[in-house]
């Protein structure tokens, strides 16, 4: 049974459309691929569905539950979470007190979040900085903060939205292989990244995006040697 | 919060030590202090600290900066006084009237200006203040416009048969004023450390990665404001009996809600002892200037001539320039320390035990 | 800090409060002629908000800080105008030819002492430094010279004149007319000269402005002072029909915020329209609802804005 349906979904800003007529599935456990030149529609798509703004026209289905015009707040609660491609971290708070934020989406004991939050501080790697002030902070771990504090919300799925951006090479591994360790937990996973070769690596299936259009759906194989695809990797913008 | 926590941490005896010794102290000051000038400085600095505590919950820990704050004080002084003047209806029930009705005021007000990002959200603040000012003014009926309420007598307090107090003195309000602080301490404290406490900070810091972290925000800073509305409005109820007069440009002014701004910027937005140290600062200090206590002391101490023409000046008008010192003090702080007191020491501390570390 | 409230008949203090509609109360009846009447007197005074909009939209334009000692600016205008016709009887019309070059020199200073130190601060606390400035600013005035109420009357101070049975009090007349030519002055520099066009595209898009070689640090302290200046003028302007003291600029703070907002905050073009339709507002609204309400109105038609269209008239909602 699928996790998550997106129903022939369109997202329209006054006169342009962002995203039109989408539709894909996804199934418990699996890692997708998000990807697409700059512009064809990822970052809008992840916000329709994590309620920061109601589709224009389709539908979205997470576990049978309609989730078109829910708030943010309500699709976290749901079980869907998501991490920004421009990192937010509560800068004033502690590592801690940032995942714990996260955690206390499922207990309104400080003790039980604390618990969870140390669980997920040491999936990502972060014990070192337990007691650090978030804004103290260089890039890379905000990131993995940024993904502990989301797994505190005890996700189904999580999407990830260029979570290793601006990261040098031996972050990013570090990255990919939390996301093979969060998909090891029986966390269903949707990834944007511009980095081809991890998105080669971690997903079991990849759907492509231009111009706000689906324009390739398949396993990473079948993308690769997809013209259509190539073509607009390097040709047109 | 927890970092500063942790600061505290290895010296936890100490801090908990000295604050029961200074409630202690508080508790007795009044049997051993006889001036009355004395204990009228420190009802001020409470009523100060309370309004202070109650704006920290909403600006200091949510970061919802609302300029307008003297609404919620009018409110309550309003309604416990109109309620004991005109219906002879007892403070003690009144100020929970008050409390009520500034808690209804504020959540309508919130449900329409939360949707109000920073500046913007301070404007309309603002605005709902001055709005409720200028009401205050037409609706002569109900609040006697300009003129203000002078409040005639306040019964007695009585348990049984007893009179507990006929606040003739300044005691009775001193006490009140006291153990209001302490609650309002306690529950800050409280609040700091719950659930809430954690979702009121991660609005402040970036709201939009609250709301997806599941904190329904309006819910939230509706909760907050209640918090902030509860304490202010008090405050004002007991500013009210205590001075025996309002009306709407003392205790519904811009001035009054700047000022309650000030008192937690001056100590250090977002902490507990932030309001405390600032009312500490301000609340003396501006009574010196007031009382001609400063432009005494300027010309006591030779350096101005009481006969010259500046030390003329001094005395006439330095009691006026109160407010010009906030604004000063305000500029400065703003410029050079903008955590306040309390975030400035907090840094230095932060600093050590980061190089400590490495 | 309340105006003492006036004895009926048209007395000179009768002008002062509230010049536009007790004009018309006394002067004429018929409903019709009322509500022109107080429409005129609306885009007159308008006219003088409009300045002041324009004032404070360009500040936030070029640096998005919202300068809540802006009705303060105003007031120092006032007190300027005041002491040069005061002590060398220049008459208030005349003299802004020093007032807008004293103002804009101010401005620039403040900016550049005071304002320059916190454009990377958090918005709160960039409002909260306006807010002290603007302290400063009225309670030294208040020091050095008292709080009493002052007046500037000129010869022609309560005169009117007759258009088609409209009663149009003279002192606004002048203020609108010489509020169209700097607002026309004000055009062609923001739109013809290089330095204008640089101060809009800083406005617009500080970054790219930077990027395309444009000091912006200029262009902040030439915004700064282009508000002071404005708001400085229309104090001066309005001057000799208003009661001069030194808290006289926390109401146009206010007034000027629901000016921009309504226009849309960085819309020079918005602030025009907003200042022409904040004064009649005020103006109409106070004859029908008294003129102890006109502020509230003013006030509740901000919320409204805020909350329906917080990008305004004609703004763009860049936040």
């Amino acid at each position: 049974m699928a996790i998550l349906e997106i129903k022939h979904v369109s997202k329209f800003f006054g006169g342009l459309s962002a995203n039109s007529d989408v539709s894909f599935e996804m199934v418990p456990g699996m890692v997708m691929g998000l990807i697409g030149p700059n512009g064809a529609g990822k970052t809008t798509l992840f916000n329709c569905i994590t309620g920061y703004y109601p589709p224009s026209r389709g539908e979205i289905l997470f576990d049978g539950h309609r989730m078109n015009g829910l708030h943010p707040d309500a699709v976290c609660k749901l079980g869907m979470a998501r991490t920004w491609q421009k990192v937010r971290p509560l800068a004033k708070m502690s590592v801690v007190d940032n995942v714990m934020v996260g955690a206390l989406c499922r207990t309104n004991s400080l003790k039980k979040a604390r618990v969870v939050a140390m669980e997920k501080i040491h999936v990502v790697g972060l014990e070192n900085r337990v007691n650090f002030l978030a804004g103290s902070l260089p890039i890379g771990e905000r990131k993995k903060l940024e993904v502990a504090r989301v797994l505190a919300t005890l996700p189904k799925l999580l999407l990830l939205d260029e979570v290793m951006g601006g990261l040098n090479p031996a972050e990013s591994e570090e990255i990919i292989q939390l996301i093979l360790d969060i998909k090891n937990l029986g966390i269903t996973q949707m990834v944007i990244e511009h980095d081809m070769k991890a998105i080669m690596r971690i997903s079991d299936r990849i759907v492509v995006l231009n111009s706000g259009e689906k324009l390739a759906e398949g396993n990473p194989q079948e993308i690769v040697s997809n013209k259509a695809v190539v073509d607009a990797y390097l040709g047109g913008e | 919060m927890r970092s500063f926590m942790h600061n505290m941490r290895g010296m936890s005896t100490l801090p908990v030590l000295l604050t029961v010794v200074a409630v202690v102290a508080l508790f007795l000051i009044p049997n051993f202090v006889e001036s009355t000038y004395a204990l009228h400085i420190m009802i001020l600095i409470f009523i100060s600290v309370i309004m202070g505590l109650g704006w920290n919950i909403l600006g200091g820990y949510t970061g919802q900066y609302s300029v307008g704050h003297a609404a919620y004080f009018g409110v309550g002084a309003y309604t416990t006084i109109i309620l004991m003047q005109y219906r002879h209806i007892a403070p003690w029930y009144g100020v929970w009237a008050g409390i009520v009705v500034a808690v209804a005021i504020g959540l309508i007000i919130g449900s329409i200006c939360f949707r109000l990002r920073g500046p913007y959200f301070v404007l309309a603040s603002i605005a709902v203040a001055e709005i409720f000012r200028v009401t205050a003014l037409n609706l002569k009926n109900l609040t006697n416009g300009a003129e203000g309420i002078l409040i005639t007598d306040i019964p007695p307090f009585k348990i049984g048969d007893v009179v507990i107090t006929d606040f003739m003195s300044k005691v009775p309000f001193y006490y009140i004023g006291l153990v209001t602080l302490i609650i309002a301490i306690i529950v800050t404290w409280l609040l700091q450390n719950s659930k809430l406490g954690y979702y009121f900070q991660a609005i402040r810091e970036d709201q939009d990665a609250a709301h997806s972290l599941g904190i329904n925000l309006t819910f939230y800073k509706n909760v907050a404001l209640s918090f902030s509305v509860v304490f202010t409005s008090l405050a004002g109820s007991i500013y009210g009996l205590y001075v025996g007069f309002i009306d709407p440009s003392t205790v519904l002014a811009l001035d009054l809600s700047v000022q309650i701004v000030m008192i937690c910027i001056i100590g250090g937005i977002g902490t507990i002892f932030g309001p405390v140290i600032g009312a500490v600062v301000l609340v003396p200090f501006s009574e010196a200037l007031r009382s001609n206590m400063i432009a005494q002391a300027v010309i006591d101490s030779g350096l101005v001539n009481e006969n010259s023409g500046f030390g003329f000046f001094l005395k006439e008008q330095l009691s006026h320039a109160h407010v010009l010192v906030y604004g000063i003090l305000l500029v400065v702080v703003i410029l050079y320390m903008p955590d306040g007191i309390l975030g400035f020491i907090r840094k230095k501390l932060l600093a050590k035990r980061r190089k400590e570390a490495i | 800090m309340v105006p003492p409230s006036h004895p009926h008949g048209l007395t000179r203090f009768h002008v002062r409060e509230c010049p536009i509609h007790d004009l018309l109360l006394i002067k004429y009846r018929g409903i019709m002629s009322v509500f022109f009447q107080s429409m005129i007197s609306g885009i007159l005074i308008g006219g003088v908000y409009a300045l002041i909009g324009i004032g404070l939209t360009i500040i936030f334009g070029v640096m998005r800080i919202i300068n809540f000692a802006h009705g303060d600016l105003l007031m120092i205008g006032m007190y300027m105008t005041y002491f040069l016709f005061a002590l060398f009887h220049i008459d208030p019309f005349v003299s802004i030819i020093v007032t807008i070059p004293l103002m804009f020199l101010f401005g620039a200073f403040l900016q550049k002492v005071f304002i320059n130190r916190v454009l990377g601060a958090l918005p709160q606390n960039q409002i909260l430094l306006t807010i002290g400035m603007g302290l400063v600013m009225s309670n030294a005035i208040m020091l050095a010279f008292t709080s009493d109420y002052k007046i500037l009357s000129t010869t022609y101070s309560s005169a009117s004149f007759n258009i088609f049975g409209i009663s149009i009090s003279s002192p606004l007349l002048i203020s609108f007319a010489i509020t169209i030519a700097i607002t026309v002055a004000l055009y062609w520099f923001l739109y013809r000269t290089d330095t204008g066009q640089a101060v809009r595209a800083t406005a617009q898009d500080r970054e790219a402005a930077q990027l395309m070689g444009i000091n912006v640090k200029r262009m902040s302290i030439i915004a700064f002072g282009l508000g002071a200046s404005l708001a400085g003028t229309a104090g001066a302007l309005i001057s000799p029909t208003y009661y001069i003291f030194p808290q006289v600029g926390s109401v146009f703070t206010l007034k000027a915020f629901v000016i921009t907002v309504l226009g849309g905050m960085g819309s020079i073009v918005g602030a025009t329209l907003g200042g022409v339709i904040i004064g009649i507002a005020e103006s109409v609204g106070g004859v029908y609802f008294g003129s102890g309400w006109k502020d509230v109105i003013v006030f509740i038609l901000f919320l409204l804005v805020l909350l329906f269209k917080p990008s305004g008239l004609l703004g763009t909602s860049k936040d």
